[in-house]
């Protein structure tokens, strides 16, 4: 696994209201971005690069580490905090008490680690109370003896002390490459979104002013474009990003394999909606790790005690898309239901959503 | 002036099936649409696909009160996504939104999030008809647009045609409107298709 360098500058993990926090998120990312065109801001406060190139580029590790100290006290005037490892989760540890963690060593590492920075109270204090206060005693539990003391939530932070995952979800900060790209100015968007032969006409003027009125009037993300990428389901290929900010609109034609065909639903929720299906008998129908139903689904019921028929189906269509990777295992199913609607509902992780309705 | 560019200029393209169902084969600049369907029924993919031809001819549009929309199967519905803005969630403003909308882009497709009110509706035809735009109102039946439409688009039954998998929808619609359409006519039509987009039967 490949070795990063995690910056952490306190001063900047805390937003402040007047906007310099960005200002200087935008700046340090840009001086370290001219050193390594990989910088990542992860969040507030946490750069990431990988090591290797800039290493090679510059005549090694420490050359590379006294070039980003000195970049982010030019820049914002503090001392960083450098950490070597590999993956994002040991990385960002390493900065936090300033290791170096030779290479092949950040497994031991992460197993040398207090349970508190899985940053779960609840499941600290339990484990303590089993004797288990390092990642790799908690790591060494078996999965199914984690599955049946805690939720599922605890069982993906115990794929991260076993090293399976290389991040924490709670890592990042998702929405903040939109919020720095719209603070560079970076609005192109209508740049890209103008007619085929690049003429900007009255039109796209008229519909930018129309568009700048419902954004006064809703706030920033309420006025939204769609933007297009690969991916298998429906679900993973369009996103919805606030309209101004920079996203290219991607034109996708290329096959992607295993794509579910057309027609795709009208409908596809962007936060997936939990169902379950039954079978004739009103048993749970579940999907097999060989991609196969338990019994013939019969019913679909949602959230509420509403139990509605299904009077066809077809799937699954088995999605292993990182194959490598056991729990990114997906199905999709099409159904039709009493009621004349069609649905595609999707299996992950032993569990049933909502994808989207052919509305 | 010519009368062929003046007329042109009055309408909105249209794609197929629909142009072959409505006078002229074109939108009319200040008319309002109604399209009502059952929910789940294909009201949404049928009233996408009114926006089809106008947004690859360069008009912009909007999709105001869709909270999901299905934008993998607007492309393949031949919508051009470059050309289309949304808000998919208006909360209480879905008419005030829609209306600041209808001074900027050529269709405003809206679905409203509860029954519509008699007041927002007319003051947004009235706006429709003063800005030259185009409305495209989706409602169901059990909360219907208040007003008579200029165009009015009923689906009353759709049916799916299945291999081993989803392969069409055949939708009957009612259409019927002003003038030569008001006694409306039922036309069976394929939304989607095998490839997702709109066809005649």
């Amino acid at each position: 696994m490949e070795q990063l360098l995690a910056v952490w500058v306190e001063s900047l993990a805390i937003e402040q209201p007047d906007g310099s926090t960005l200002r200087n998120t935008v700046a340090l990312a840009d001086a370290l971005e001219m050193m390594c065109p990989f910088t990542e801001v992860v969040r507030l406060g946490l750069y990431v690069m990988p090591l290797r190139g800039p290493s090679r580029f510059f005549g090694g590790d420490d050359a590379v580490l006294r070039m980003v100290r000195q970049c982010v006290l030019d820049v914002v005037g503090v001392e960083a905090k450098l950490g070597v490892a590999e993956g994002l989760f040991c990385a960002e540890l390493a900065a936090h008490r300033e290791v170096l963690v030779p290479r092949g060593a950040s497994d031991a590492f992460r197993r040398a680690q207090p349970l508190e920075v899985l940053g779960r109270k609840d499941l600290a204090t339990t484990c303590q109370r089993l004797g288990l206060h390092t990642l790799g005693a908690f790591a060494d539990l078996e999965p199914a003896r984690v599955a049946e003391r805690f939720n599922q939530h605890a069982l993906v932070l115990h794929r991260v002390a076993r090293g399976e995952l290389t991040e924490l979800e709670s890592q990042r900060d998702r929405r903040l490459g939109h919020r720095l790209a719209q603070l560079r100015g970076d609005t192109d968007l209508f740049e890209e979104q103008q007619g085929f032969f690049g003429q900007r006409g009255a039109e796209d003027d008229r519909a930018e002013a129309a568009a700048h009125r419902v954004r006064r009037r809703l706030g920033a993300e309420a006025i939204v474009v769609a933007n297009l990428h690969g991916g298998r389901g429906p679900e993973d290929r369009a996103t919805l990003v606030p309209w101004g900010s920079p996203a290219a609109v991607v034109r996708d034609h290329a096959p992607w394999p295993g794509r579910l065909a057309a027609p795709s639903p009208a409908t596809t929720l962007a936060r997936l909606v939990p169902l379950q299906l039954r079978d004739e008998a009103n048993r749970p129908v579940v999907l097999s790790a060989r991609g196969v139903l338990s019994a013939t689904p019969a019913a679909v019921i949602f959230s509420s005690p509403l139990r509605r028929e299904i009077v066809w189906f077809a799937g699954p269509w088995p999605l292993v898309e990182r194959w490598w990777s056991r729990h990114r295992r997906r199905a999709h199913l099409q159904m039709v239901l009493a009621s004349g609607e069609a649905l595609l509902v999707v299996a992950e992780s032993s569990r049933w959503w909502l994808v989207g309705i052919y509305d | 002036m010519r009368p062929v560019s003046l007329a042109k200029s009055r309408t909105v393209p249209l794609g197929d099936p629909w142009r072959a169902l409505v006078p002229d084969g074109a939108l009319r600049r200040g008319s309002t649409v109604v399209v009502e369907a059952p929910i789940g029924l294909g009201g949404l993919s049928l009233a996408l696909s009114l926006l089809s031809e106008a947004s690859t001819n360069g008009h912009w549009a909007a999709v105001v009160g869709v909270d999901d929309p299905g934008v993998v199967a607007m492309v393949e519905l031949g919508v051009d996504l470059r050309r289309v803005l949304f808000v998919p969630r208006p909360r209480g403003a879905w008419a005030e939104s829609a209306a600041d909308l209808l001074d900027g882009v050529d269709l405003v497709l809206v679905r409203p999030p509860s029954r519509p009110g008699h007041g927002s509706a007319r003051r947004l035809m009235d706006r429709v008809r003063e800005r030259g735009t185009v409305l495209i109102a989706l409602s169901e039946p059990r909360a219907p647009w208040p007003l008579p439409a200029d165009l009015f688009f009923r689906v009353t039954q759709a049916e799916w045609i299945t291999s081993s998998r989803l392969d069409a929808r055949y939708l009957t619609v009612h259409v019927s409107g002003r003038g030569e359409l008001a006694r409306g006519a039922e036309h069976v039509v394929v939304v989607p298709n095998r490839r997702g987009a709109a066809e005649a039967r």
